[in-house]
């Protein structure tokens, strides 16, 4: 169910488009609606979204299925982003994601046993100058070495 | 208009065309995936690329405009390139399936990788694999053989109105997929499979069935609707095996709803009768054609008794008949001097219902600014025209609806005026009001004393200020209280408003069935003062009496009268038929015989049998024809049924006419509409197992709203004349509006 709080959240960005175009703040809509449902959408979210939005429920899914920024599955407290695209990719991000697999101890897109953390491949962030590299929340790390995400991983299991 | 060139060619070009169209209507070939005439332009697949002299790069033909000057070449080395290109990309994830993918032979990437595809892959990696999902029972998915071309999903948001597939995921993992698996809802889902240019879409009844290069195509046109269709009946050794549409921009352009695609399952379904039958003491005993005609003859002969009058005679056919077997049945029952004919079995007084031509082009329907629907259902009552009436809403239109529930349209509403069918002709009424007072004319005495209401008043100001208006018609009125009137005012409105007027009340080939005179004469009986009357005889023409009377058990009981000699053609059995019958003859069914059907448009469409009829049964109109001769009538020396064609063409009967008059009646109860759900309004579609299986196929509910259940005591667990109850407030109150697949009610309770 959308909460009344996130009703009124979503409200706010309808407004900005013009009368008619409601459907236009779907992107927004599932976001608020993810974060308020522990970081992940369901398949009857999506729909109470469309419904909300009057659109149909598939072009929900499409949105919510084409960024990565949606989550389709209990999400993890740290959710890793590691680009893939090219620029990364000639620069190691290949390696670098097997190495945090065997970190972490579980796959891409899959979540820690403690549900602390969670590597997801994702298409470029923009930040190829500094590839490879990754994201946590809205914090670039940059000029990937091993050590380095050694050094995230860490902290992130200690909390910080 | 101004001159390009292309392959060295000038040809003329206007201003705003893409360059493909300007290929294809020349007749330059341009391979092609996702572009399809009457989709909009996705340019996806860039199948379709070109050489444009000045670009840098290769252009896609079916979103590039053309402009004056331009010089395109289509086979350069450029051009070729980027097409081979383009083509092993689009082969990297597809299977090397062919052999055993349904859409082999007659497949878009087979046939274009032939002419520009590499005999050698240069992909080593894995392929792709998508899972596949179940979207119903008409339409098999394979969706690893997908290229995203798109064309299904915009099909569903563009011509079926309801977008059920969708492209999620993105770049590899992008799947072509509905997001629930509850099955396509669309009345036209099947024209996916048509778009479809490769196998991840086929048809679910006709998989694995066969090659299409082994089947024979027949033109034909489908009966299912007031439009006719346009369609190709695939055949294999005397079988129909599948129907696809053919194109007609004057009738149903590319598309065909899925009622006309997929209902020939039924032709082969076991029920069929195959054998003439007589009955003889109470059992029935299959016989060969000659001891039943012989035993229809003598029947008939001594039905009419010693003064040998054929006055209590009663004939009786469906709406599904072709021209021929109406204008024929019609003339042999009048040699014999009977005038006791009719065809509107589900009319409850044929005195009190719609009179209402039909004066609009299908073509133009999607060129209207204002509809104006009275009791209809359009999307799953009339498929094709409802699609024209969205193309016109979506260039701007406007759609007012007069309904007594509300429906799912799939076109955007302007005023929805959800009321109790007594109501109806109250504000039609004043709506006319609203006309001639702001027209300045003269109101007529019956309706100086109504009192106008806001909403008439919407009502008739859109019909006034629109310069090409509509109203139509539907099948929810024929048994109103006030049909005529209704009827009337719908023509008198029409005058006034200087609208066109559609009616779609008259269903199947009923049409056919008033050209042809298959009324009642001057001192004739309707269908309904007949099965009053004990008559001595009937003639009944493929009619099955639970689905197509007003009242079924009424007419079953009047019908089982013993003393009635019946005559039953038919083409499937049943048992009511075989309890009240003397004698049942095998008919043939849908595309098992040469007929005409006549369209809302008036348009006669002649089709040639695709098949022949199965096993013992006839062409109808041959055994009329015999029927005549042995009953000794001359004037039945039809060698083909053109002739009869022909003949019916100069003996064209006019209907009744509309008049100018208005009564309305007040009626306080709770009232009935009763509509068949769209897959069981005859017999063919009734033995469509697939179609039966879909979402509207199952549509079986008596809807009524919260108060309405109160006042007749049910409860949504309860049945209501044998139907479901489901309780929403989409119906107005004191109304319930049955959509059923099963017979129609038993009793008269309403």
């Amino acid at each position: 169910m959308i909460s009344n709080k996130a009703k009124k959240e979503i409200n706010s960005w309808v407004e900005k488009y013009p009368e008619g175009r409601q459907s236009s703040a779907v992107m927004e809509a599932l976001k608020i609606v993810q974060s308020e449902n522990g970081n992940s959408l369901t398949t009857e979210l999506i729909q109470e979204v469309a419904d909300y939005l009057d659109m149909p429920g598939i072009a929900a899914q499409e949105v919510a299925t084409f960024y990565e920024n949606y989550n389709h599955s209990p999400m993890a407290k740290n959710v890793i982003r590691v680009c893939h695209n090219i620029s990364c990719m000639l620069n190691g991000s290949d390696e670098l994601i097997t190495h945090l697999e065997s970190k972490t101890g579980v796959k891409t897109g899959e979540v820690t046993q403690d549900g602390n953390i969670c590597v997801k491949k994702v298409e470029c962030l923009g930040a190829c100058v500094g590839a490879p590299m990754l994201q946590i929340d809205d914090k670039y790390y940059e000029h990937l070495t091993l050590e380095k995400v050694d050094a995230i991983i860490d902290g992130l299991k200690e909390g910080k | 208009m101004f001159e390009i060139e292309i392959d060295g060619k000038l040809v003329n070009a206007e201003a705003g065309e893409k360059l493909i169209e300007v290929t294809d209507r020349v007749g330059i070939s341009v391979p092609r995936f996702c572009y399809h005439e009457k989709l909009s332009v996705a340019a996806n697949c860039r199948m379709c690329l070109v050489d444009v002299e000045g670009a840098p790069k290769p252009q896609p033909a079916c979103s590039t405009p053309v402009s004056e000057g331009m010089k395109v070449s289509t086979q350069n080395e450029k051009a070729k390139s980027a097409q081979k290109s383009v083509m092993e990309f689009l082969l990297i994830n597809h299977p090397l399936d062919c052999p055993i993918c349904d859409q082999g032979g007659e497949c878009e990437l087979q046939d274009v990788a032939m002419s520009y595809g590499s005999n050698v892959s240069r992909f080593n990696e894995g392929k792709r694999v998508i899972a596949d999902s179940n979207i119903g029972a008409l339409i098999h998915t394979d969706m690893t053989r997908c290229i995203h071309c798109t064309r299904c999903v915009r099909f569903g948001t563009e011509i079926a109105g309801i977008m059920e597939m969708g492209g999620t995921g993105r770049g590899e993992s992008l799947k072509i997929e509905p997001f629930l698996n509850e099955g396509i809802q669309s009345e036209l889902s099947g024209n996916m499979i048509d778009v479809c240019p490769v196998g991840a879409l086929t048809s679910k009844p006709f998989r694995y069935e066969l090659r299409s290069w082994q089947m024979n195509s027949t033109e034909s046109i489908a009966r299912h609707d007031l439009v006719g269709s346009n369609i190709n009946v695939q055949t294999y050794k005397g079988k129909v095996k599948r129907i696809v549409a053919r194109s007609n921009d004057s009738v149903n352009e590319t598309w065909i709803s899925d009622r006309d695609r997929f209902s020939y399952e039924g032709l082969s379904h076991s029920n069929r009768l195959l054998k003439p039958q007589v009955k003889f003491d109470g059992t029935w005993k299959e016989v060969s054609w000659e001891v039943a005609l012989d035993f229809c003859v003598k029947g008939l002969l001594r039905s009419a008794g010693e003064s040998n009058s054929m006055n209590s005679l009663g004939v009786l056919a469906s709406k599904t008949a072709t021209l021929e077997e109406y204008y024929l049945l019609q003339k042999l029952v009048s040699e014999l001097g009977c005038e006791n004919i009719d065809y509107r079995l589900g009319v409850k007084d044929t005195k009190n219902t719609i009179n209402l031509e039909s004066n609009v082009k299908l073509s133009d329907l999607e060129k209207i600014d204002h509809a104006l629907i009275v009791g209809s259902y359009t999307r799953l009552e009339q498929p094709m025209i409802n699609h024209r009436l969205r193309k016109a809403a979506l260039r701007g239109g406007t759609v007012d609806v007069i309904n007594s529930m509300q429906f799912d349209f799939n076109l955007a509403l302007n005023n929805e005026n959800i009321i109790i069918p007594c109501e109806i002709a109250n504000l039609l009424a004043s709506t006319l009001k609203v006309v001639l007072e702001s027209t300045n004319q003269d109101v007529p005495e019956e309706l100086n004393k109504l009192t106008i209401t806001k909403s008439a008043t919407k009502i008739a100001k859109k019909l006034l200020s629109s310069d090409a208006s509509v109203i139509v018609l539907g099948e929810h009125v024929i048994n109103n209280d006030n049909a005529k009137n209704i009827s009337n005012l719908v023509a008198m409105l029409a005058k006034n408003t200087n609208s066109s007027t559609l009616n779609l009340s008259k269903t199947g080939n009923s049409i056919a069935a008033d050209i042809a005179g298959f009324f009642p004469g001057k001192d004739g009986l309707d269908v309904n003062s007949m099965l009053g009357k004990d008559m001595n005889a009937y003639i009944m023409f493929d009619v099955y009496p639970e689905y197509d009377f007003h009242n079924s058990s009424t007419a079953i009981k009047a019908l089982s009268d013993k003393n009635s000699f019946i005559v039953s053609m038919n083409s499937f059995y049943n048992n009511n038929v075989a309890d009240y019958s003397d004698v049942m003859l095998p008919i043939s069914s849908y595309y098992e015989t040469s007929g005409t059907h006549v369209n809302i448009e008036g348009e006669f469409q002649t089709f040639a049998a695709s098949v022949k009829a199965p096993q013992e049964s006839k062409p109808a109109w041959k055994v009329i024809k015999v029927l005549a001769d042995l009953l000794d009538i001359s004037g039945f020396n039809y060698s083909d049924s053109s002739n009869v064609l022909e003949e019916a063409k100069h003996n064209i009967k006019q209907g009744h006419r509309a008049e100018e008059s208005i009564n309305i009646t007040d009626t306080n109860s709770v009232e009935v509409i009763w509509q068949p759900s769209p897959y069981s309004i005859d017999a063919l579609l009734r033995h469509s197992d697939s179609l039966q299986e879909t979402k509207i196929g199952q549509i079986n509910k008596a809807t009524m709203n919260s108060s309405t259940a109160k006042h007749l005591n049910l409860g949504d667990k309860d049945d209501y004349l044998g139907v479901p109850v489901v309780i929403s407030s989409l119906v107005a109150n004191n109304c319930v509006f049955i959509n059923a697949n099963k017979s129609t009610p038993s009793e008269e309770q309403a």
